[in-house]
């Protein structure tokens, strides 16, 4: 069973899981979210990203100069790519990308590494803190969407997600994340968006 | 001020002005995300008093020389509208005593805000008060407190804020407009309430010992109520939200 919790309350979880912190030995949340007790930790309900390494972001190439690339990540800090010139394929401004955090620097500078190139698609803004719920429990919500939409979907725990489909299919898979978003914490979720998809589908069919 | 020559009769019948007793809070209404464009809001009553509050960030720290790249900073900002109060507040924008309740607010706020979580940014809070009656700057941190909340910056506590008094020999919480200007002593206090950690205790006037003990012991047992309404303030929205 979930239940709302605030900052400052005791939260029943391991230390260090996200929006909690640790004092005296006992564990409190951080922020509003919900207490999950089964897997422990607090699910914010709202909130900020926090970046944390080797988690994957999608981005856009904002500058580049002697094969080092800065990505916009929608962050308030810079991320930056540092390739070399024996690399195969350069990016150019404007390139949509994927990476993975390599590390984190002093001044919260983020180092990206394995870039990958999205090439056409779509760019769709996520609330950072539902993320986690339109990726789902590896992976399924997202391939759910992929494969009833007929989509490719990459989604950045930065809080931008790509697609790429038919304009209809990336609309619908549009229609499928803003569901998530309004329904992220409530319970039986991955069958909410199933029915949803496939009604909407079917009507298409049926116009 | 008041002046002691015209200090009109504060308390009548065991009573206070506005018919409280000395320990009783006026009515307290709070709503969360109220504003679209902020990352937090809050909109809050407290008995004259209408307040706004909102919360932008973590977002770049602005002017660049102030980052701090280990942590967060905070910048806050309380600034009475000009038609806010019933004395003249006739000019707009920072004044020495805004710059102060700004200052003060945010030693509050970056006690709370776990800031290492932020490193190179800012947290921008703006405490907005439409209609004051006495005990802003409460109102201002209270209100305040729940924005932060409900942008979801991590912090370690949700803090609340409120004010004790003295007139004569009675101490009074919560002291309104009236009894400020005319009171003897007028302490506002901001709590953080998993240990009951003072952040912040300002004094104007003058308590004993026992006076200012028993103060501090009103303005706890009342904070137990704010941060209920706080609480539900969060709840009610993150409840409408997810259409519960």
């Amino acid at each position: 069973m979930r239940s709302l919790i605030f900052p400052g309350e005791e939260a029943q979880s391991a230390r260090h899981a996200p929006c909690t912190y640790c004092e005296n030995g006992r564990v409190f949340s951080s922020a509003v979210g919900m207490l999950d007790t089964e897997r422990g930790g607090v699910v914010p309900l709202e909130g900020p990203w926090v970046p944390r390494i080797g988690e994957q972001v999608v981005g856009t190439v904002t500058d580049s100069k002697n094969h080092v690339y800065t990505v916009d990540l929608s962050y308030y800090c810079r991320a930056l790519i540092i390739g070399s010139r024996y690399d195969r394929e350069s990016m150019e401004i404007g390139d949509v990308i994927e990476a993975t955090i390599k590390n984190i620097e002093d001044g919260g500078v983020i180092i990206l590494s394995y870039p990958k190139m999205l090439l056409g698609g779509v760019l769709v803004n996520i609330k950072p803190a539902k993320v986690p719920r339109v990726i789902g429990k590896e992976d399924t919500m997202v391939r759910q969407i992929e494969s009833l939409t007929r989509t490719r979907m990459v989604v950045g725990r930065n809080g931008t997600a790509w697609i790429k489909g038919k304009p209809q299919d990336t609309e619908l898979a549009i229609c499928a994340i803003s569901l998530i978003e309004r329904k992220a914490h409530q319970q039986g979720l991955t069958e909410a968006v199933k029915v949803m998809l496939e009604n909407e589908s079917r009507n298409k069919k049926g116009e | 001020m008041g002046s002691s020559l015209n200090k009109p009769e504060l308390i009548k019948d065991g009573k206070r002005l506005d018919g409280r007793a000395f320990d009783e809070l006026r009515p307290l209404k709070i709503e969360a995300g109220v504003l679209k464009n902020a990352d937090g809001s809050a909109y809050l009553e407290w008995g004259n008093n209408k307040v706004l509050a909102a919360v932008y960030g973590p977002r770049e720290a602005m002017p660049k020389h102030m980052t701090d790249p280990t942590k967060g900073i905070v910048k806050c900002r309380y600034s009475m509208a000009p038609f806010s109060g019933i004395d003249d507040h006739g000019r707009s924008g920072p004044n020495r005593r805004s710059t102060e309740i700004s200052k003060v607010a945010k030693e509050a706020f970056e006690n709370v805000i776990l800031l290492n979580d932020y490193p190179s940014g800012m947290i921008e809070i703006f405490m907005e008060i439409l209609q004051s009656d006495g005990g802003t700057r409460a109102a201002g941190i209270t209100a305040a407190s729940v924005a932060l909340a409900n942008a979801g910056i991590h912090m370690k506590d949700m803090m609340y804020a409120v004010s004790a008094g003295r007139i004569d020999e009675h101490i009074v919480l919560d002291v309104n407009m009236i009894e400020d200007n005319y009171s003897d002593a007028d302490m506002p206090m901001v709590i953080a309430p998993r240990n009951n950690d003072v952040l912040l205790l300002q004094m104007d006037g003058g308590l004993d010992k026992g006076q200012f003990d028993q103060a501090v012991k009103m303005v706890l047992e009342a904070g137990k109520k704010i941060h209920e309404v706080q609480k539900r303030a969060l709840e009610d929205y993150y409840n409408m939200r997810e259409g519960k």
